[in-house]
């Protein structure tokens, strides 16, 4: 077994693990503080995955800068690697949050709310870099179009990031990392860690799988035009 | 709780398929390459041989 498969496998248990602790172990909120307690459960996978997804748009950013600036093909596998991991968990943070919110707040989105928005975007954006780069030929400028995009999108992870900090208009706000205690308690927080570290894990031997396979697809397609060329 | 775990179940099936659609992807490009590897150092023997 591969690096990158090691991780994934061990991501993924971690990902299950976090699953069955958050449905039956995690405690329950206070009814009187939610409109749908049973649903806040679903914080456990949502915010694990938009941290993943934050570490995914930081790999596309890097790799889409390392491309442009250095022409590096390491780099351009990183984009590629952060573009389809920051996809996938970009689209569960989502989906995780529609579901969440239809249960909370009786609808799915709320287009006045920052956060749901710029984040909406990311996957969006994602969503666009993906597709539009499996649809083009591969050379230096598909390359330079999905790298600055990779590169200028990426404005919108910090604006994401403090959106609930500075617009508090209906997601929640930060329940970590706010200079008090915060409003989780121990068990909480270590089922919502083992979310963290199992996604982290998770996304990045994803990436690393995903590097490793588009460098077997670019020597596939060298061998291939050697041959063509030789014959 | 039903449609939570059916949600959370969903997204946990999405992702093993994802996982091993990028596996499977890996694999059958490891075997394609070793092919062809085979099939290059084939011809290139065969060709020693018709020289000799």
């Amino acid at each position: 077994m591969k690096w990158g498969e090691a991780l994934l496998v061990l991501g993924f248990m971690g990902i299950g693990s976090t699953l069955l602790l958050a449905l039956l172990w995690a405690p329950s909120v206070s009814i009187n503080a939610f409109e749908s307690p049973a649903a806040q459960r679903i914080f456990y996978w949502h915010v694990p995955a938009a941290w993943a997804a934050f570490i995914a748009f930081g790999a596309l950013f890097v790799g889409s800068a390392g491309w442009l600036f250095q022409r590096s093909e390491w780099m351009w596998r990183l984009h590629v690697a952060g573009s389809e991991a920051g996809l996938a968990c970009g689209l569960m943070a989502v989906w995780s949050g529609c579901v969440w919110g239809q249960a909370e707040w009786g609808t799915p989105w709320d287009w006045t709310d920052v956060r749901l928005n710029s984040f909406g975007l990311l996957t969006l954006l994602a969503i666009y870099v993906v597709l539009g780069r499996n649809s083009q030929p591969d050379g230096v400028e598909t390359r330079d179009t999905f790298a600055a995009f990779g590169l200028y999108g990426f404005v919108l992870v910090p604006l994401t990031y403090v959106a609930t900090r500075i617009w508090t208009i209906r997601h929640p706000g930060p329940v970590i990392g706010t200079g008090d205690e915060g409003s989780i308690n121990g068990e909480m927080g270590l089922v919502l860690l083992l979310g963290a570290i199992s996604f982290t894990v998770f996304i990045v031997g994803h990436m690393i799988a995903s590097m490793r396979l588009t460098a077997l697809e670019q020597r596939l397609e060298s061998m291939l035009s050697m041959r063509d060329g030789g014959a | 709780m039903t449609y939570l775990a059916v949600a959370y179940l969903g997204m946990l099936v999405a992702i093993a398929l994802w996982t091993w659609t990028v596996v499977q992807r890996s694999r059958r490009l490891d075997e394609r390459l070793e092919a062809l590897e085979r099939a290059d150092r084939g011809g290139t023997e065969a060709t020693k041989k018709t020289d000799g």
